[in-house]
């Protein structure tokens, strides 16, 4: 996954907004490229370039419609979205916070700058020994976890998006003495928004790999834990079931703050051109 | 050539009752030896219900003498007196309309959000701010506009949306920088026309900051002409046209004629 840290193109997000109607050719190539890597996958399989253990393409379908009716998936399932989503929450919101805070405050700005760097380029997963001594593999290690991994992008973000205030806001805002609570909720968040939302998009993602690896990784249970278990009992095929559907949860949580990106921020569009 | 220097230690103003007095006031940035001093032994003043243009040469620093007049930039030397009150900062009594109505808008506010957003700043409840703000909009000729963005709407409209929120905001001068500059002619002689409507009906008491000679004799009942570096004043002109004004007729006036003769060979001999 790349980490693109910036708000999107107005061209980007204008392209995006013709394809209102449903485009059939768009959908018609992305399903044939689908159809494409799972043949090619189909036939190293048959051919027998990946080892011996790796399902087929119908064994991981079979597996997919078996996971649906077993409760245990669907309980781990919550499990992890629960653990996934409150990180999640936590994460933006202290995010939002401690970096619209410190792209205003310039002390504040430039003796955190190391820290931010450091904490952002640090691979959290490998942090998870020490919390797990300190919380044991409970739902809180597995949330604060969440929230090391996912915290990073929607701060950065944050502070990129509070040091774009435009001059001229900043004169009007003071002419008109608005308050600085007001000034806060109504001006510098709206603001720093487009940026904002780019993180928070990034971080969702991010938090569901979290999760999905803690579970891997330790006893807390999950699709993660199912995962694990599957492979114990050389159930590859469920396995990847498993991982199909953490997967698609992460697609499908950015597909919908993408979309809820668009209609909130109608007027970013406008106001860069 | 001599030029009649006009007097302008402000005790003689038309109007005898002084809203906002410039007593000696010198702007710059920088502090000690790395000062850079824009504006230096400034001095006017402006009566209760005047409309008062400041012109100038690009570059003489106009804007630096309007962000010290509004409080933005505190002066070096000197004071700024409104209504009995130094400036100490940014002031209830002082609105600004800014040069750039496209970047002082807030485009993720309605045009209703954005005359209301000062009047929220002063804690005034949602229905009488939504009451201000449309009559605001309205005396602009926005009736019934407060629903759209400023971004759907036209440079010539979100300049009157940036004219309602300093109107909303209720305060007794308005300061306007260049506020026509970046409208097209038919807009521009449009919305002059509207401020000295706007002056007429609700008495607010307008300086504005130009470039544009003719828009500043057209506009204003004394023309404050500054030129040098530091800027300072170098001449006064009184118009005498009273609150009426005709794009047309006042601009064929020979009185219109004379001043602007007087004030640009004052801004060529000031070169």
């Amino acid at each position: 996954m790349t980490l693109e840290m910036q708000a999107p193109t107005p061209t980007a997000v204008k392209a995006g907004r013709v394809g209102s109607k449903v485009n059939w050719g768009l959908t018609l190539q992305r399903v044939l490229a689908l159809i494409i890597i799972l043949a090619l996958w189909q036939v190293a399989v048959v051919v027998g370039l990946l080892p011996s253990i790796t399902p087929g393409v119908i064994e991981v379908f079979g597996a997919i419609g078996a996971a649906l009716t077993m409760p245990t998936f669907w309980a781990a399932l919550g499990q992890t979205l629960t653990a996934a989503t409150t990180g999640w929450l936590i994460s933006c919101v202290v995010g939002v916070t401690l970096g619209l805070l410190i792209g205003t405050i310039r002390p504040l700005d430039r003796s955190t700058s190391v820290v931010v760097e450091f904490g952002r380029a640090f691979p959290t997963i490998a942090l998870m020994p020490v919390v797990m001594l300190m919380l044991g593999a409970t739902m809180t290690m597995e949330v604060t976890m969440v929230v090391l991994a996912s915290v990073w992008p929607v701060l950065v973000q944050a502070i990129l998006g509070s040091r774009r205030l435009d001059p001229a806001i900043v004169d009007t805002v003071q002419i008109f003495r608005i308050p600085r609570a007001l000034w806060f909720r109504r001006v510098l968040l709206p603001s720093a928004m487009p940026f904002i939302a780019t993180g928070i998009r990034i971080s969702a993602s991010i938090s569901i790999l979290a999760a999905v690896g803690v579970e891997v990784l330790t006893q807390v249970p999950g699709l993660g834990r199912l995962i694990t278990l599957a492979q114990e009992a050389q159930r590859w095929d469920m396995a990847f079931a498993y991982l199909f559907f953490a997967g698609l949860f992460g697609w499908g949580i950015a597909t919908l703050l993408a979309w809820g990106e668009k209609s909130l921020l109608a007027w970013n569009r406008q106001s860069d051109d | 050539m001599t030029i009649p220097q006009s007097i302008h230690t402000g005790t003689l103003t038309t109007t005898g009752n002084v809203l906002l007095k410039v007593d000696n006031i010198a702007l710059g940035y920088g502090e000690g030896a790395a000062e850079k001093r824009i504006v230096d032994a400034l001095s006017f003043d402006v009566g209760l219900g005047e409309f008062i243009s400041i012109v100038g040469p690009s570059g003489v620093g106009k804007t630096t003498l309007l962000r010290g007049l509004s409080g933005l930039l505190k002066p070096k030397v000197g004071q700024v007196v409104v209504g009995g009150h130094v400036v100490s900062g940014p002031h209830p009594d002082i609105a600004v309309v800014f040069q750039d109505y496209s970047r002082s808008l807030m485009p993720w506010m309605s045009t209703r959000e954005n005359v209301a957003f000062p009047l929220q700043g002063r804690g005034a409840g949602k229905a009488e701010r939504n009451k201000e703000a449309e009559a605001a909009l309205e005396a602009v000729g926005l009736g019934g506009q407060g629903d759209k963005y400023p971004w759907e709407m036209s440079g010539g409209m979100q300049q009157r949306v940036a004219i309602a929120r300093a109107l909303a905001y209720n305060a007794k001068v308005l300061l306007m920088d260049e506020p026509f500059a970046s409208v097209d002619a038919q807009t521009r002689f449009d919305l002059e026309d509207l401020v000295i409507d706007l002056r007429e009906k609700l008495g607010v008491t307008i300086i504005l900051v130009t470039h544009d000679v003719d828009e500043a004799i057209y506009l204003a009942d004394k023309v404050i002409v500054i030129a040098e570096k530091p800027a300072t004043v170098v001449d006064v002109i009184e118009t005498g046209f009273g609150t009426h004004r005709d794009q047309v007729a006042t601009k064929a006036d020979p009185r219109f004629q004379d001043a602007r003769a007087r004030i640009l060979t004052r801004l060529r001999h000031n070169d």
